[in-house]
């Protein structure tokens, strides 16, 4: 049983309070529908199923049904990774949409995390952007700083700031204006395999305290059993490797400035601090020095890890609750033998909270996506409709339909959606919802600069690349990414 | 100087035995009006490209304003990118990349066509097999050979386990030393039956009456082949290698879908570089510097190309 001091006990309620005032609070906005200062699964549960809401009633009011015009529309889809349960969740949506306003011409347009961005600029560069976008959180800044989006706020379609958590509104927040609404929010969660820690001699029912743990366990798994332990992804242009790298950075106390503190400034770099340094260090251990994660990592994205998973060949991962669904799909695939091998990963699976650094800190990265407008010069025909674009963004952003959308593997970004009928019964039918929504207070957004996607997606995995393919020595990769953000910052 | 007044004019400069160019213009008037559509498509969605890449070269693009924001800064980008460690990174890659892919594919395209030149059973069933792999898209290719690959479950690493080979699966792309041989095999794999269809159609050209003649002189087979054979497929062979050297200094698909440049930028080549820079990182102008330095070279390689076909065409000419 793991002892906890005074001193740590103080040190760590210190860091989540100070993580959880971040996040939840701020002077400038009012009251919000739920109570964030007792966010708790029981609270959680307890607001569950509590209000009903008339998403067609409520959006009616921002762009009546019987509207005619022409939408174009982007968003960031569902993926081979995700359960057909979202896929599902997404069609009704549509279909829903098309029936509420049937006079509205919608052409829309499904892109993966991987791909968004980079054919959102190109079409930008060409003014042949769509009308609305829904971007991951990341783009929300680096759009807006470049004039691109139109303001946006939720009491344009409806809705009131205080709806959304307040650290998802920093996000679409580009000097004092907003330019977007947050469509979901999410945490993710540590998840491991009960019956591979049992046979590696760990205990089963417990899941690592402290990321030097992870590092720990993963060799005992790896050495007793001859398979990976932690499912490490280190590729490079794939938004899955900040996800799972940046809680470890922060919780050794790094970062790529102070954006895990209060009221960061981004004004100094730390990718080179001896915290950075300590969780790339731990990375490193893993891969090279006990080769205890999937070689695979570097060209691998989560969605790799979800077989190795369920094949009982990966023993801990860091994802959304919606892997547990996707390992149900998985089994239902399976044949022959392999079925009642998934169906004992999948009875063994265990959801935890993600570990803490040497010093009690734990972070996890608060991510989700955001819906924006466009303005009309960037637009393909030079024209927006914007009621059209407003009915969208209404019925996406309701409190029905950001839960819904985010069903299996977010949660809502109007914090409304907690208050559904369909929040309830996805408490009762998600399982392990009850630790990502328990993460929620330790989220940390990512930088709320333009700058941050590039910083994310490429010049991170590159330091970890350097350092796990000896390229370069955990040091010199640091000091390496931390000289590419400071030319970033600096317009290089 | 001359002035050229009216049309009766034109007309009469332009008549056969005037001028020598004029003339012969003059004679090919039905071939340049079938061109024509052509180029100017050609003009509209390649020649200003191209202008467009080549000025905004000499612009500074920084990723935190619209491009439209840029500003002149003469040649830095190319400054910079001549003196920047990468980029010799990604030539040396790309130099190995290209020489590797074109003269592998071209040796085992040739090799194959000659085997299948001969009259054997089965013959017709294993030329269709051997086209599989440049029929197949290339994005399908790269996520079987993706695959096949895989560091921890992938199909050579299994069979090695399984065999006794070797106590761990190999590691082909996650290794700076191994990921860029092990991705020209996979383009080999695609290109060699461009080789081998283009050396077919050559073999078809070569007059049976030599080779039996040869045959009748006491030429042995290898006799037959380097005096015969070969000088007939030697503007073929040029043209072969050129369009496969052209593709490969091209390729995109193969390493951005199996490694995107990785690891370590071990697998970068001068396309995938550009497209992340652009793309991923913005830097336009430093991409379209690079863009332009890539089009200079295959430039180089295209007057060889045409020359290549004008050697060919007087050839057939003089026939």
């Amino acid at each position: 049983m793991t002892r906890i001091t005074l001193g740590s006990a103080v040190l760590r309620g210190t860091v989540v309070g100070v993580l959880t005032a971040s996040l939840m609070s701020t002077s400038a906005l009012g009251a919000p529908p739920v109570d964030l200062s007792k966010w708790s699964p029981e609270y959680v549960r307890s607001i569950a199923g509590t209000q009903d809401f008339d998403t067609a009633a409520d959006c009616a009011k921002v762009t009546p049904l019987d509207y005619k015009g022409r939408l174009t529309f982007w968003y960031q889809g569902v993926f081979e990774g995700d359960p057909d349960l979202l896929r599902q969740y997404y069609k009704d949506f549509f279909e829903t949409f098309r029936k509420t306003y049937p006079n509205i011409q919608l052409e829309d347009q499904a892109l993966t995390y991987n791909d968004l961005l980079d054919k959102f600029r190109t079409a930008l560069l060409g003014n042949a952007a769509p009308m609305a976008v829904r971007l991951q959180i990341l783009g929300g800044t680096e759009f807006a700083s470049k004039g691109y989006l139109q303001p946006l706020k939720p009491e344009d379609v409806g809705y009131s700031t205080e709806d959304f958590w307040p650290g998802a509104m920093k996000a679409v927040t580009w000097e004092g204006v907003t330019y977007g609404i947050p469509t979901n929010n999410e945490t993710m969660a540590f998840i491991w395999n009960a019956d591979i820690f049992k046979r590696a001699g760990l205990d089963p029912d417990k899941a690592p305290a402290t990321w030097d743990d992870v590092v720990k366990y993963s060799k005992q798994i790896h050495d007793k059993l001859g398979i990976a332990g932690y499912g490490l992804v280190a590729r490079k242009n794939a938004g899955n490797t900040p996800y799972r790298f940046m809680p470890q950075l922060w919780a050794y106390g790094g970062g790529v400035f102070d954006e895990a503190t209060a009221n960061p400034t981004y004004g100094e770099v730390e990718l080179d601090s001896p915290q950075s340094k300590a969780a790339l260090q731990a990375s490193y251990d893993m891969y090279v020095r006990d080769k205890s994660v999937p070689v695979s990592a570097l060209t691998n994205q989560q969605a790799d890890n979800q077989p190795l998973f369920v094949a009982g060949q990966l023993g801990m991962m860091i994802s959304h609750p919606s892997d547990y669904n996707v390992m149900l799909d998985l089994q239902k695939k399976a044949t022959g033998t392999d079925k009642d091998k998934a169906q004992t990963v999948i009875d063994n699976m265990r959801y935890g909270l993600i570990p803490t650094g040497p010093d009690g800190k734990r972070a996890v990265v608060f991510g989700g996506s955001n819906i924006h407008i466009l303005k009309p010069e960037y637009v393909e025909g030079g024209k927006v409709d914007e009621p059209a674009a407003k009915a969208i963004i209404c019925m996406w952003s309701s409190p029905e339909w950001s839960l819904k959308m985010a069903y299996a593997g977010s949660n809502p970004g109007n914090l409304n959606g907690f208050k559904t009928k369909w929040m309830k019964e996805r408490l009762d039918n998600i399982k392990f919802l009850d630790v990502t929504t328990s993460m929620l207070p330790y989220g940390i957004p990512f930088p709320a600069l333009p700058q941050s996607p590039e910083i994310m997606n490429i010049i991170v995995p590159d330091m970890l690349q350097n350092a796990l393919t000896g390229a370069m020595t955990v040091d010199q990769a640091a000091d390496d990414a931390a000289k590419k953000v400071k030319d970033l910052m600096g317009g290089l | 100087m001359t002035i050229v007044t009216g049309k009766a004019e034109v007309r009469r400069r332009l008549q056969p035995g005037r001028s020598g160019v004029l003339r012969k213009i003059w004679e090919h008037r039905a071939d340049y009006a079938y061109v024509l559509p052509a180029i100017a498509v050609m003009l509209i969605v390649i020649a200003y490209p191209i202008y467009y890449t080549i000025e905004l070269s000499f612009f500074k693009t920084p990723p935190g304003l619209q491009l439209r924001d840029k500003s002149f800064i003469g040649f830095d980008n190319y400054t910079a990118i001549l003196t920047s460690e990468v980029f010799w990174k990604v030539t040396w890659n790309t130099l190995i990349w290209t020489l590797g892919s074109t003269f592998i594919s071209f040796v085992l395209g040739f090799g194959a066509a000659l085997a299948l030149h001969r009259d054997f059973i089965g013959r017709g069933i294993l030329r269709a097999i051997l086209i599989i792999p440049w029929v197949i898209s290339a994005v399908a290719a790269s996520y079987i050979w993706k695959w096949i690959y895989h560091s921890d479950f992938g199909i050579i690493g299994a069979v090695l386990v399984g065999l006794g080979l070797a106590d761990r699966p190999p590691n082909f792309i996650d290794n700076v030393s191994t990921v860029l041989p092990s991705l020209i095999v996979v383009n080999i794999w695609r290109e060699f039956p461009f080789a081998m269809i283009m050396m077919m159609a050559g073999l078809q050209t070569v007059p049976d009456q030599l080779l039996r003649a040869a045959e009748v002189d006491g030429a042995n087979a290898w006799q037959r082949f380097w005096h015969v054979t070969f000088p007939h497929l030697r503007n073929v062979s040029t043209v072969t290698i050129l369009l496969l050297a052209v593709a490969n200094f091209n390729s995109f698909i193969i390493p951005w879908i199996m490694t995107g440049g990785g690891p370590s930028n071990a697998s970068h080549i001068w396309i995938t570089h550009i497209y992340e820079l652009a793309f991923g990182r913005q830097r336009w102008g430093v991409a379209s510097a690079y863009s332009v330095l890539l089009f200079l070279m295959l430039m180089v390689l295209g007057y060889f190309y045409v020359r290549a076909l004008a050697g060919n065409d007087r050839k057939e000419g003089s026939a």
